[in-house]
């Protein structure tokens, strides 16, 4: 697929190359379109998803760059690993045990990762991007063995690829959480740090088209807002 | 690992753990905020300047609600904003560090810090450019977080002043995201008129229920009308149509609106309740003095009646704030006219039933209770051209705890013998919500 992409922008059709792309995914998905037909409904989220592409995504702001480490320890800047594609951000810490925050998005996480591979060729365009606001416990060796079942998953080149990062300190944290607007209040007890659950739809030119927080984390949501978003860039 | 594999690891970290800290807060507030469900410790007060009184300015007025406190039940702090906008409404951010407030006439929009020393909320950022931000729209009302924005009603617009409006978002660092018009009958947007509904494309309150993918609003009066003498509006014949007779129901991811209910007489406030089966919303008619309830039916569809009067129609008592209780079982609903509260059951809701009532004072408008309902706080100004006149014109903030059965008055701020103004929207501080 990545080679018929390449030679469709040498061939000088790169301006209608996201309608070729999308239509791509979508004969090969139809089965399964929308995207949102993938998923179970949950009985927490009692309506049906929207048509993808019949509404709007807003540009609410440009996300901030700053320097992040991938499970290898090595240093990224986070617009370029998130720039050229779709993204899901979300901010988490591996030690929560609020019900109400980091396991909701992780759980939300992986049944997109997962669900992914029933919708082929997305992993082009999509990508998910897990950054620690814990880079004290959360070190490259923390985020190595969290992120272990998904190095070992031997459908992983069949699903979307998911970057779990952390960061060297807060000195270079604290930019990339108050781009995003990710709140964090460390507590008086030092393992918990309350915070409001976020995750960030990020378009490939570093822009949140939208966010989501407690009772909009719908795996069938997102996934329509990303289609919602292939379909847009196939329209303009 | 599907999503119930990792709930149950969430299950076990969380027993592991022990208790975790919940946040807390009063009935009304958008449910993507932190909420104060112990004391609160402030609440501030949206307040308009009044000519020749004090600084003459609107400010932020801070009390002291701390139990402990010396200070408790009087003004900790004043922060005037420079002038006179007509100060009416305000919201906090989702995250609940932010206190945005609007200014009617002016379309002023001041957002104050109340994390960093929430005991002395300071100015942080105000927004110059709403009218031209949003294309035109006028008179910034209610503010609803959502997750990263803030959703703002108008009630007017710059064309022709009248009652024609939008939704204005903003992100939560103050920018402008997008500008959603009511639905009109020259533009439905797609949006379906239920029965002999007439869209009107008014605006006023605006509240969600996330699980529903539900957002509704209401619908007031514009500029020319909010800005006019009370009286004298009430002898124009032509300003007395230019009332909004709609509740309008949204989508609330797309922002879309899907349905016009007619709901006649200037539908105001909308309270969702917090029961995971509640799948119904109140709201009050200041015009016709009516209560009316927008439910899903049993076919899944929403749908809109009015369900009780609030005491006698006939002689316009002029419904304004209402207030929910946590458990969803007690609605309080403020009068102007005649000062009163009257405490409305609505266990059935749909067969409310009136079962306390208290005059204020000689004119009322907002309430908030905390979150266990014992403490109910009223406030006294509707707008400065609309508010009574003479000895009638008491500007007050009041304190009562509720026993179940009475209100029982706790303390009470005479606002014009402080010479701080017209007392208008409260809302709930607490140091407890931030850490750091």
């Amino acid at each position: 697929m990545r080679v018929l992409k390449k030679l469709l922008i040498f061939s000088g059709v790169a301006a209608t190359l996201p309608a070729l792309w999308y239509t791509l995914i979508a004969g090969q998905a139809a089965p399964t379109r929308p995207f949102a037909d993938v998923f179970t409904p949950h009985e927490e989220f009692q309506f049906d998803p929207p048509k993808p592409g019949s509404y709007t995504l807003n540009r609410f702001k440009t996300v901030p760059d700053g320097h992040v480490l991938d499970v290898n320890g090595q240093r990224h800047s986070l617009a370029a690993l998130t720039k050229g594609k779709i993204n899901l951000v979300s901010f988490v810490y591996l030690m929560c045990g609020d019900e109400n925050g980091c396991p909701i998005a992780m759980s939300t996480l992986f049944e997109i990762h997962d669900a992914s591979q029933k919708l082929p060729g997305l992993r082009e365009d999509v990508q998910l991007i897990t950054i620690s606001f814990d880079p004290a416990r959360d070190t490259v060796e923390a985020i190595n063995s969290f992120a272990y079942p998904l190095q070992i998953d031997a459908n992983a080149d069949q699903k979307l690829k998911w970057h779990v990062l952390t960061s060297a300190d807060l000195t270079d944290l604290q930019p990339i959480l108050d781009g995003f607007g990710q709140v964090i209040d460390r507590s008086n007890d030092q393992e918990v740090i309350n915070h409001l659950l976020r995750m960030y739809l990020v378009d490939r030119e570093g822009i949140v088209r939208n966010v989501y927080g407690l009772g909009t984390i719908d795996p069938r949501l997102l996934i329509t807002d990303v289609e919602t978003l292939l379909l847009e860039e196939s329209r303009s | 690992m599907n999503r119930r594999e990792f709930g149950a690891l969430v299950v076990a970290a969380a027993a592991a753990a022990g208790p975790f800290r919940a946040f807390a807060d009063e009935t009304c507030q958008s449910p993507y905020m932190p909420k104060i469900t112990g004391q609160e410790e402030f609440v501030y007060v949206w307040t308009l300047g009044v000519e020749g009184m004090g600084d003459e300015q609107d400010k932020l007025v801070t009390i002291d609600l701390r139990p402990d406190s010396p200070m408790r039940g009087q003004v900790i702090n004043s922060l005037s904003v420079g002038g006179r906008n007509e100060a009416h409404h305000g919201g906090f951010s989702a995250d609940r560090r932010y206190f945005w407030t609007g200014g009617l006439d002016t379309n002023r929009i001041f957002i104050f810090d109340v994390h960093t020393d929430p005991s002395k909320p300071s100015l942080h950022k105000t927004i110059e450019s709403f009218v031209k931000d949003s294309g035109g729209v006028v008179g910034p009302h209610t503010f609803f977080a959502l997750p990263g924005s803030m959703m703002i009603t108008g009630l007017s617009n710059d064309d022709d002043h009248g009652g024609r409006t939008a939704l204005v978002e903003y992100n939560d660092a103050g920018d402008y995201v997008a500008t959603y018009w009511m639905p009109t009958t020259s533009d439905m947007q797609g949006a379906v008129a239920v029965g002999d509904a007439v869209a009107d494309g008014y605006g006023y309150d605006i509240r969600a229920l996330i699980r529903k993918n539900i957002m509704l609003t209401s619908s007031f009066t514009g500029w020319s009308n909010y800005m006019m003498d009370f009286g004298q509006m009430l002898q124009d014949t032509d300003a007395m149509k230019r009332f909004g007779n709609t509740i309008v129901q949204w989508d609330l991811h797309t922002r879309q609106p899907r349905k016009v209910f007619n709901v006649p007489g200037a539908p105001l406030e909308i309270r969702f309740p917090w029961g995971p089966n509640a799948n119904y919303a109140f709201s009050t008619t200041a015009l016709t003095s009516k209560l009316w309830l927008i439910y899903e039916d049993d076919s899944g569809e929403w749908q809109a009646k009015d369900v009780a009067d609030i005491g006698n129609p006939a002689d316009i008592p002029l419904p304004v704030d209402i207030s929910i209780a946590a458990d969803d079982q007690t609605l309080w609903v403020n009068s102007f006219m005649d000062g009163k509260t009257r405490l409305f059951d609505i266990s059935d809701p749909h067969n409310p039933s009136q079962i306390y009532e208290k005059t204020i004072d000689r004119q009322v408008n907002m309430v908030s209770q905390s979150w266990d309902g014992k403490r109910v706080y009223f406030s006294s100004s509707l707008l400065a051209n609309w508010d009574k006149k003479g000895d009638d014109d008491v500007q007050y903030l009041r304190a009562y705890t509720w026993d179940g059965k009475e209100l029982i008055e706790d303390f009470d701020i005479d606002f014009y013998k402080l010479g701080l103004g017209r007392a208008h929207i409260m809302r709930f501080g607490s140091s407890e919500l931030y850490t750091s």
